[in-house]
């Protein structure tokens, strides 16, 4: 039998299983020794709290007198990056923040995202409207395209007439401050987008101790968009939904802590519950850096069950793909999510194929 | 020109069916093999690979003789591709918990050594023993001592090849079973990611056969067409194209292609058989009359089909079983601690 000792030892294959020193460290003493860490904002000298508030989960809570206090309590105790977007509960969640940033906003840096998947200007136009009224403001700090999951969505954006003519143009209009794109599927679609040469000053990807060793952002992206200055947003430090957290591989501190020690600007995490708010301000008020050895011993108890993607289920399911970019893309909708069967519910949604091609002749 | 090309090749396979017959040290009961070169107006035959066996260009999916409603219909649709001059017979240990395999044995009984009787073991990263114990199981419902091809399934988590390889992996029980005499040839198939596919073949185990998505949409998309075809021509192994019409008929149902453009498209790959699902005789007699004296596609034909269909390619919607996780069957998923079907349906 001819087999080889090492099955990554393969020429041809690219090895799953990093080493250590391909994942890049946050600087040390830079954080402050009480309070939320300030850090910059990529190339720009705008400073956001290293923790932000996941606009996903703020539709969650219990109902919205609890979602305006949960927002409130986070502005006033130090959290000044807060994340939305246009698909989120159908406009719930930019509804409820809007109301808990009220006589806050200036104290805060908000950002959302516009959901083309695809599709052209004009509608990501008429999304930027809906969104800015909901949040009840003029401006966004942040406008970014939300879901880059399918590997033709750089070529759409970039097309005339894509979504980037309308990030161009409201940034001329003064109706957003900066721009980005976000999406949780695979690092090549990432640096695809990068390769457009759109001028991106921020990217968002999933950052986890679980990354590290399967299709890996922090490995791929992380160090191509810190050597360009944009400035990176961790998400899903806890894999999306606390999975690994409810079945005991680390914990909640943990992993937040390891995700807010990569080289990143803030790291988006869901709050739908006072109790989360408190123990996320908890860590991040006492943050200190984990050690590259701290970091390293995290990765190595991971990797036992991160070589199949069973935590990053948004790598390799549609789980995590919203209702909006499944119609835009034409693929299944699964009726029993909750997300979906809202979405069929509450709006008649224009979502349609792209592109549209004819169906060839009999 | 073209045509002239694939009766050229007819004739090789006639001739290398004449040699094989002569020349193959032929075990007792076994046969399947030997089975007639096409006929202008039959189904045509062609090397798998170094093996020396012979196998008819279009093969039964066994998947979906497990859908069809009653045995008798599975029963006669069986016969009837075996008239119809089909051998290659597709099958695996967990296609509806067994009935596929056992609707196949019941099928052939009688008729075992005109057929080819492929089966897949179902380990998702469990041990030789497993795989061993589920041999014995697939042979007694497939009703025969012996399968002529024996595939690992579903190679399709990240990590799959490591634990197949790994000591008392699953490698080990294809090379057991071989030494045995339960299986004569030995493969894998898998339907996620080129890279995965690549992966195991740079083991340099002795596969005799790779199992493989072959579409007119896989060759713009995560393309095994591109990247796995050459690979396995270079290595001698025999390749078994599936899902010619995207798993369920995805691409031909959304109008992409006709589901005659698509399965004669499959089959003009460099490839030894198109394995299609089958769960009628209406499809299996709208396949047969694209098999029976297979004309493959010229060139150009095969350039303005990949063009043609290229922009529903690029987001994978039509080959879901790359994209989403709606073909990753129940077992494999229980191995690899994923959600079961009902939880995470795509």
């Amino acid at each position: 039998m001819d087999l080889l000792q090492d099955p990554f030892s393969s020429p041809n294959i690219p090895r799953q299983v990093i080493p250590e020193r391909a994942i890049p460290l946050a600087a040390p003493g830079q954080e402050p020794s009480s309070g939320i860490p300030l850090r910059k904002f990529g190339r720009h000298e705008v400073k956001v709290s290293a923790l932000g508030f996941g606009g996903h989960h703020l539709g969650d809570a219990e109902n919205v007198q609890v979602a305006i206090s949960m927002v409130q309590e986070a502005v006033d105790n130090g959290i000044t990056f807060f994340d939305n977007c246009w698909e989120y509960h159908v406009g719930k969640s930019e509804d409820w923040m809007g109301r808990g940033l009220q006589g806050r906003r200036d104290k805060i840096f908000l950002m959302t995202k516009v959901c083309t998947h695809g599709r052209e200007a004009m509608l990501a136009m008429q999304m930027l409207e809906q969104s800015l009224r909901r949040l009840q403001t003029d401006h966004l700090d942040l406008w970014q395209i939300h879901g880059v999951s399918f590997e033709n969505d750089p070529d759409l954006f970039i097309r005339p007439n894509g979504a980037a003519d309308a990030l161009r143009r409201a940034k001329e209009q003064g109706k957003v401050r900066f721009l980005g794109f976000t999406g949780h599927k695979d690092p090549a679609i990432h640096l695809k987008m990068i390769e457009t040469g759109f001028p991106f000053d921020a990217v968002q990807m999933p950052l986890n101790a679980f990354d590290a060793h399967f299709h890996s952002f922090a490995e791929q992206v992380l160090p191509e968009a810190n050597r360009r200055g944009m400035a990176v947003l961790g998400m899903k430090p806890m894999s999306g939904h606390g999975d690994p957290i409810e079945q005991g591989e680390l914990s909640a501190e943990e992993a937040l802590r390891y995700a807010m020690s990569l080289p990143v600007t803030t790291t988006i995490t869901g709050i739908d519950k006072p109790e989360i708010l408190r123990q996320n301000l908890k860590i991040a008020q006492g943050f200190k850096l984990m050690t590259a050895a701290e970091m390293q011993s995290l990765r190595e108890r991971t990797r036992r069950v991160a070589g199949d993607g069973r935590y990053e289920l948004y790598k390799v399911s549609l789980k995590f793909d919203n209702p909006e970019a499944r119609l835009a893309h034409n693929f299944p909708l699964d009726e029993q999510s909750a997300e979906v069967k809202e979405m069929l519910k509450a709006t008649e949604n224009t979502g349609h194929p792209f592109p549209d091609i004819k169906p060839p002749q009999p | 020109m073209e045509n002239r090309k694939e009766f050229t090749r007819r004739k090789f396979v006639k001739s290398a069916a004449a040699v094989v017959t002569g020349s193959f040290v032929v075990r007792p009961g076994l046969a399947g093999r030997t089975s007639q070169g096409g006929d202008a107006d039959g189904v045509p035959h062609r090397p798998l690979g170094k093996t020396g066996a012979l196998v008819s260009c279009l093969g039964v999916g066994g998947y979906h003789l497990g859908s069809i409603r009653e045995e008798k219909d599975s029963t006669e649709l069986v016969a009837r591709a075996l008239d119809a001059g089909i051998n290659f017979f597709d099958n695996c240990w967990e296609y509806h918990d067994g009935v596929s395999e056992e609707r196949l044995g019941a099928a052939l009984k009688g008729k075992r050594n005109k057929a080819f009787v492929m089966t897949k073991v179902c380990t998702h990263g469990r041990g030789k023993d497993v795989a061993m114990k589920q041999l014995e199981e697939s042979l007694r419902r497939l009703q025969t001592d012996h399968v002529d091809l024996w595939q690992i399934h579903e190679v399709v988590y990240w990590n799959d090849p490591e634990l197949i390889f790994a000591p008392n992996g699953a490698a080990e029980a294809l090379l057991a079973a071989k030494q045995q005499g339960k299986v004569r040839f030995v493969g894998f198939t898998g339907h996620k990611n080129p890279a995965i596919h690549l992966f195991m073949l740079a083991q340099n185990f002795p596969f005799d056969t790779v199992q493989m998505p072959l579409n007119a949409l896989d060759a713009t998309f995560r393309s095994f067409q591109q990247q796995v075809l050459p690979e396995a021509k270079k290595r001698g192994v025999a390749v078994l194209g599936m899902k010619s019409l995207g798993g369920s008929g995805e691409i031909a149902v959304n109008g992409a292609v006709t589901p005659e453009e698509g399965l004669r498209y499959a089959m003009s790959l460099p490839v030894a058989t198109t394995i299609s699902g089958m769960d009628s005789m209406v499809v299996l007699e709208q396949n047969l009359k694209v098999a029976r004296g297979f004309q493959p596609f010229g060139e150009r034909e095969m350039v303005a089909l990949r063009e043609r269909v290229r922009p529903l390619a690029a987001d994978g919607r039509y080959e879901l079983f790359k994209t989403t996780t709606k073909y990753d069957g129940n077992v494999g998923r229980e191995q690899h601690h994923y959600p079961p079907k009902e939880k995470l349906p795509a």
